[in-house]
């Protein structure tokens, strides 16, 4: 094997360890990894850039769309409460208590024997009413004329509403008499207090002609 | 003997100047290029989402206010009936005139209203209308007209609800009665 001198040495250390220097490697890693951000940081870039032009778009369209939904969710408020306003006043008139067919039978029952002087009538918070009727019956029985009156009363107004309690508050006998057909007949006085509450659904008639009135207007 | 042992002075200074230059760097770079970005991006695609909820949202919105349009159909008109009934003007101005009127048409001549007191109804729906007391008055009043026209009151004002009703014969006049009413009438602001 043939002998081979290095005379070169040192030049050949020197070299190898120019390019071992930490720093120049360090300055080379540094770059390739500065390069690899650069280019990360570029596709994220343009991600976001895509994303960008996106939203661009979305808002675009929401700038036209948002007007519509504005007035859409106001006429929305608008028209329930128009149905919530008109669910009340329908309720309100549905529950009203109709007195002229009270009157009808207060009047069909009120004898050629009897007379009525006075008529209150109220409703309560309780939505029954009470009626006071205040009258004079007259006949060889002014008395009998009266219950005759109070029972037929209870039995009529018992027909149309419920709960009907017809109760005499006072029964007396008048000292002056009245004079029928040339024969003087005694007279009693009474009040009558009356309770009731109307039923549920018998109004309907009335309410329909309301729908009606309402209706032409 | 490791590596770092056979490195020189020099050699080791390098390395941690290279090793601090990284650290800048990765500093810079995530401090002030991507974290930025992604920041800019994160708000945009949370807007984006937050934007493509509303416009679905809006759609079904839309969409049920139409829906909602076609089946208030009924109520709108009612309601419009029933704001037709109050006029413009206070209420005592143009109540008791009405009133006058409506019983001279049901042949009693002699009618008067008088406001007792108005106040606003407890129901919240009705927040733009008021409830006034109306005391009616029918001096001389036949019976049966009378209550022909009770009936046509309470179906021509809706609104109107008789509360008290009281009928007196007059001891000179029996076939006349004196009548008292207290009405509410359920009236829209103006």
């Amino acid at each position: 094997m043939p002998l081979q001198l290095n005379l070169l040495h040192e030049e050949f250390t020197e070299e190898r360890q120019r390019k071992r220097d930490p720093l120049k490697l360090g300055m080379m890693a540094l770059g390739a990894v500065g390069a690899l951000m650069l280019v990360f940081y570029g596709f994220r870039a343009y991600q976001t850039l895509a994303i960008k032009n996106r939203l661009g778009a979305i808002e675009e369209e929401w700038a036209k769309v948002e007007p519509k939904v504005t007035a859409a969710q106001k006429r929305a408020a608008e028209l329930n409460d128009i149905i919530n306003t008109t669910k009340v006043l329908d309720s309100m008139i549905e529950s009203r208590f109709f007195w002229a067919p009270l009157l009808q039978k207060l009047s069909g029952c009120v004898a050629p024997n009897t007379q009525l002087t006075n008529f209150d009538g109220t409703i309560n918070v309780n939505k029954t009413v009470t009626l006071t009727i205040e009258g004079k019956a007259t006949g060889a029985e002014p008395r009998a004329a009266a219950e005759e009156f109070r029972q037929l009363l209870s039995e009529e107004l018992g027909k149309k509403y419920r709960n009907v309690r017809a109760e005499f508050k006072i029964l007396e006998d008048l000292d002056t008499a009245v004079d029928v057909g040339g024969t003087s007949l005694p007279v009693a006085r009474y009040i009558i207090t009356v309770g009731l509450a109307p039923q549920p659904d018998s109004e309907t008639n009335n309410s329909t002609r309301s729908d009606q009135a309402l209706a032409k207007k | 003997m490791t590596a770092i042992g056979k490195l020189s002075k020099d050699q080791i200074q390098k390395v941690l100047l290279s090793a601090i230059g990284f650290v800048f760097l990765l500093y810079v770079y995530f401090t002030f290029f991507l974290g930025p970005l992604s920041r800019s991006r994160a708000t945009m695609e949370k807007t984006m989402v937050d934007l493509q909820n509303k416009l679905g949202s809006s759609k079904t919105e839309m969409r049920r206010t139409a829906s909602l349009e076609r089946e208030a159909g009924t109520a709108t008109a009612r309601y419009a009936a029933l704001q037709a009934l109050t006029p413009d003007g206070a209420p005592i101005a143009w109540f008791p005139p009405r009133i006058k009127t409506f019983f001279a048409n049901e042949g009693i001549d002699k009618a008067a209203a008088q406001l007792g007191n108005s106040d606003n109804p407890k129901e919240p729906e009705l927040s733009g209308w008021s409830k006034y007391t109306w005391l009616i008055s029918l001096p001389d009043a036949d019976y049966a007209a009378l209550g022909k026209a009770v009936a046509d009151l309470e179906n021509s004002e809706p609104l109107l609800a008789i509360d008290r009703l009281t009928i007196r014969t007059q001891p000179e006049q029996p076939q006349f009665q004196q009548v008292e009413m207290a009405a509410i009438n359920t009236i829209q602001k103006r």
